[in-house]
């Protein structure tokens, strides 16, 4: 496989991967304010991919 | 990748999810109202602010509570272990029950908690163990379905399995999708392409938390195990002098052990006191458990063993590794840290696995049917979209 096929394919995985985990951490070792903003947004990133990608197939449906 | 090799984990994960796929539909559903617990409860059960204790008034010692919660029960029934909540101050749960320890099936007979206020004395609440309601229940079914430690650790056995599944499901992502861009989801193709590719998007998405959840949750089933272990190494190595010793026959007052003990833990917040008899502490000794002030060490514990007939500190070792460890998944895997918005999203992700574990089980139905006259080189393909 080329380097450049495989970012594209794990790109994206392995950046929400790395914005859970750290997520998960500023939660964790934070002291509440900024890190638990930082925390939620992270966090809410995968969430945020699903409901982006399944909506982007609807809208191509109706395109059709 | 070999196509023996994908045939290898298609096996794997195939077997990893079929074979837990109830069980984990269990935990999900019954870990979603478990992640707001704290809110129902207190929702439930409100917790007036403690009244204002007018200055100057004498403060009675803490032994005087424990007396008291003692003669408010039957004769016989002994002191476990008092805990100091971390969110009121001027708090003390004295437990009571028959034994000093509960048995390994989970139940514990007799188990009583009184509240107290320990500026004035006052009884605040007097509580049994709540042995019904929907978030006992749900709490049961999620932690040992009503098995006690052999439950627990088929529960546990279950995660590891999730763990697997998640491992071979992101190890067969690359073969499977290396045709499509990331985020693909057909809805032209009918409902079985549609799923796969719902499925593939939201496992792939949310692997990282997946995997914390479950390794967390198998590390959280070792609890009763772990636990015996330090006490079986480290707390029966410096409680050791005392084996053969005589019975203990008074103990120091709660006051002077919790006094004593503070000198070994500057600065740190009392959270639990373990009586003599108590597994965790020793026939002879108290076990005063002290947690940090920051966010981390909060979660964390400083054992102070604490002679219960001189009123000496015998020692303060470190927790062990595996103890920190444990300590340090319960909050990766309960979700309950980081505020309310951290919650939502928390069940959000439940949500979202619930999805993942029912579209791999509906796939492996639609196949198997279609599948039914193929022979088994098909199965190699199960999860090819049909291109």
């Amino acid at each position: 496989m080329k380097h450049s096929d495989l970012w594209r394919q794990w790109g994206w995985p392995i950046g929400l991967a790395a914005l859970t985990v750290f997520g998960l951490l500023s939660a964790l070792l934070g002291e509440g304010g900024i890190w638990w903003w930082l925390s939620w947004l992270t966090l809410a990133t995968p969430l945020l991919a699903i409901v982006h990608h399944a909506h982007r197939s609807r809208r191509a449906i109706i395109k059709q | 990748m070999k196509a023996g090799t994908v045939r290898t984990w298609v096996w794997i994960h195939k077997w990893s999810s079929l074979v837990s796929m109830l069980f984990l539909l269990m935990l999900c559903v019954t870990g979603l109202p478990l992640i707001f617990k704290e809110e129902v409860e207190h929702w439930l059960d409100p917790h007036p602010p403690l009244a204002s204790v007018a200055a100057g008034t004498p403060r009675p010692t803490t032994e005087s509570m424990v007396a008291r919660a003692l003669a408010a029960r039957p004769a016989g029934h002994v002191v476990p272990y008092t805990f100091y909540p971390a969110d009121a101050p001027n708090v003390m749960t004295v437990t009571t029950a028959v034994t000093s320890n509960p048995s390994l099936d989970g139940t514990w007979e007799g188990l009583h908690f009184q509240v107290f206020d320990v500026r004035s004395g006052r009884l605040l609440a007097d509580e049994r163990e709540s042995k019904s309601g929907l978030m006992y229940v749900m709490y049961r079914l999620h932690a040992d379905m009503f098995g006690g430690l052999a439950g627990t650790l088929f529960i546990g056995a279950m995660g590891l399995l999730l763990f697997v599944a998640v491992i071979s499901g992101v190890i067969l992502y690359a073969p499977f999708m290396r045709r499509f861009d990331f985020g693909v989801v057909r809805r032209n193709r009918g409902p079985r392409i549609l799923w796969l590719d719902l499925h593939n998007l939201m496992g792939i998405v949310t692997m990282a938390w997946l995997a914390v959840v479950g390794l967390t949750g198998v590390i959280n089933s070792l609890n009763l195990p772990l636990t015996m272990l330090w006490q079986s190494t480290d707390i029966a190595e410096m409680t050791a002098p005392y084996r053969h010793a005589p019975p203990l026959k008074n103990r120091v007052p709660l006051d002077a052990a919790v006094a004593v003990a503070r000198v070994e833990a500057q600065g740190m917040r009392l959270a639990s006191v373990g009586f003599p008899g108590r597994d965790l502490a020793s026939p002879h000794h108290y076990m005063v458990l002290f947690t940090g002030q920051s966010s981390l060490t909060a979660r964390l514990l400083k054992p102070v063993l604490v002679d219960a007939a001189t009123g000496k500190v015998t020692e303060a070792r470190d927790m062990p590794w595996y103890m920190t460890a444990l300590l340090v998944s319960q909050p990766l895997h309960f979700g309950n840290y980081g505020g309310l918005p951290f919650k939502i999203i928390w069940a959000l992700l439940d949500v979202v696995t619930i999805i993942v574990l029912a579209s791999g089980l509906y796939l492996r139905i639609v196949r198997r049917r279609q599948d039914r006259p193929a022979t088994a080189q098909a199965e190699p393909m199960i999860m090819e979209p049909a291109e």
